[in-house]
């Protein structure tokens, strides 16, 4: 889809996408957590390289926040392992200065100053206290430091749960839904930060259930769903494979796809009787088809965006056109 | 550790509810010391100022603030589950039994202090009280010191068991209700009706090392060392406990 990458605009673009071969800075290796009967992560792996924007996509329920509380020790997985800058989260020595985490916008104490909250971090981090006025001017909270956060708005805590990740200027960055409650000006400020950050040779993490928002931050996308992991890709790969196509039913597919390959149009068989032909238009399809011979049934040109692509990744369906699409 | 107990302290600093616990607990010791002075001797009340249980009760009545500081302790943890806050807790040190030791050791600290300003707030009112009865008191005596003294001890320990108490049990208000409900009715009626289970109970050992004369309760070195044993009983089990829960 040529519009998702015209999105990814100006400095956006100069970053490299999948560093493949860089360092990792996640590492999750077969993680599970049940919960009774229900499995909310299933032998889930994925990694995070250094220097790179990774979206953890998935619907609501997926288990991301279950698998971000995983890596984070904070819930203990049922089998599996996860590390962070090479080691799991609880020995990691002065955990706020390699991994910056924001999993939540209401764990504040309604009662507490804002600044204060920075400054009980920063005490039990052994950092300077100073650090809490420069984080709080960093996500732009410095005018309201003062103020009892019971008076925050979601965005304001949402941005304060970012100071407070920003803290010990960790190499690695996690967020969990930190669009959530955001306005668009704020999601703006938010892509603009996390891809500064990464820019910087650090690693951001962010989940979200909306793949158009952070579509253009990411350089990585991990999507699961039902705590499986449906696909691992750059982000440059997914957009790839959801290029406008046209989809054809016809009792002779194969002889098809011969055809339409011979005119150097690229068609996959998605079942025995029908075929993707992708990057062209029903007029071409139809005329490589009556010049072949080929009988046919049905015929509809399919053109997805990302966010249908990530719709139809992640929601189970029966639906032949979509099952086809996918592969 | 060192920069976690003064995080537990910063947090306790930083919210108002300390201040109002700490309020409650020091105005309840004037109440109770008067209430003690005044029906000493009297049907219904303590024995005869003169006498020296009558002293120590007087002395004893003043840590009744305690049981705030059993509040205190429960709230330090129960408070942070209950406004999520345990979870940047667990980020900043993901060795948990360090933050609850900090805790406890905050929580304690903050129950000393509370249990040494009322400790004076007793005797500032009870010292010119009782001289004007011509019954005058030797602040470095049994009756008086020892009394005092214990009272600052329970009210440390009673730090601990709340830290435990918040541990094992998830919900705050539930924590706080339990544990006001065995401290307040179901030890009160041991400790009087049935005091051969009650001197063996958390409260009893308290009592005892409070210095409250009572005839079921144990000696005060023997109330110090149940007591003691409770506070690190409660707080094992509810590091136990916290080191094993998920926190999502």
């Amino acid at each position: 889809m040529g519009e998702g990458r015209t999105c990814l605009n100006g400095e956006a673009m100069a970053t490299p996408p999948a560093h493949s071969g860089v360092m990792t800075s996640i590492q999750i290796n077969g993680l599970t957590k049940r919960f009774g009967n229900v499995v909310a992560v299933d032998n889930l792996s994925f990694e995070v390289a250094q220097g790179s924007v990774t979206g953890f996509l998935g619907p609501n329920g997926a288990g991301k926040t279950t698998t971000l509380r995983m890596l984070l020790g904070l819930i203990a997985p049922t089998t599996g392992s996860s590390t962070i800058t090479g080691k799991p989260y609880q020995e990691l020595v002065d955990p706020f200065r390699h991994v910056g985490a924001v999993l939540e916008s209401t764990s504040f104490h309604p009662g507490r100053r804002a600044r204060d909250h920075l400054r009980v971090l920063c005490t039990a981090a052994g950092l300077p206290l100073t650090r809490a006025d420069e984080v709080l001017d960093e996500v732009g909270l410095s005018e309201v430091g003062d103020r009892r956060v019971k008076g925050f708005s979601l965005g304001m805590r949402q941005r304060l749960g970012l100071a407070a990740a920003l803290l010990g200027e960790p190499e690695v960055l996690i967020l969990d839904e930190p669009a959530n409650g955001l306005d668009p000006e704020g999601v703006h400020w938010l892509r603009n930060f996390l891809r500064f950050y990464a820019d910087q040779g650090r690693s951001v993490l962010v989940s979200s259930h909306l793949l158009a928002e952070i579509a253009q931050t990411v350089d990585n996308v991990v999507i699961i769903a039902k705590g499986r992991l449906v696909i691992q890709s750059s982000l440059a790969d997914l957009t790839d494979r959801t290029k406008p196509g046209v989809w054809v039913r016809t009792p002779q597919a194969q002889a098809l796809r011969d055809a339409l390959a011979a005119k150097g149009i690229a068609a996959e068989l998605t079942t025995a009787e029908t075929v993707m032909a992708l990057e062209t238009t029903t007029e071409d399809v139809g005329i490589v088809a009556a010049g072949a011979g080929v009988v046919i049934f049905e015929m509809t040109s399919k053109h997805f965006d990302l966010e249908e692509y990530f719709l139809e990744l992640t929601t189970p369906t029966t639906d032949p056109i979509n099952e086809g699409a996918l592969r | 550790m060192k920069n976690l107990i003064h995080a537990e302290l910063l947090k306790l600093r930083t919210t108002r509810m300390i201040y109002g616990l700490a309020l409650a607990a020091l105005a309840f010791v004037p109440l109770s010391v008067a209430g003690a002075i005044i029906s000493a001797g009297k049907s219904g009340g303590g024995p005869a100022l003169g006498t020296g249980e009558g002293i120590r009760g007087v002395m004893s009545a003043g840590s009744s603030g305690i049981l705030t500081v059993l509040i205190i302790g429960i709230l330090i943890i129960a408070g942070e589950f209950r406004h999520g806050t345990v979870t940047s807790t667990f980020l900043v040190s993901p060795k948990r039994g360090k933050v609850v030791g900090a805790k406890i050791v905050a929580a304690g600290l903050v129950g000393t202090g509370i249990a040494i300003v009322a400790a004076v707030l007793t005797l500032a009112i009870s010292v010119p009280w009782l001289a004007s009865k011509h019954i005058h008191l030797h602040i470095l005596s049994h009756n008086v010191g020892m009394v005092l003294l214990g009272g600052i001890a329970a009210t440390a320990i009673y730090a601990a068991v709340g830290v435990g108490v918040g541990s094992l049990i998830r919900n705050q208000t539930a924590a706080v209700v339990v544990a006001l409900g065995w401290v307040l009715v179901a030890e009160s009626l041991l400790i009087s009706f049935a005091h051969e289970i009650g001197r063996w109970t958390p409260g009893g050992g308290a009592a005892a090392l409070d210095g409250v004369s009572h005839h079921g309760l144990l000696p005060m070195w023997g109330g110090a060392v149940l007591f003691v044993a409770y506070g690190l009983l409660f707080a094992a089990g509810g590091t136990r406990f916290i080191m094993r829960r998920d926190v999502s």
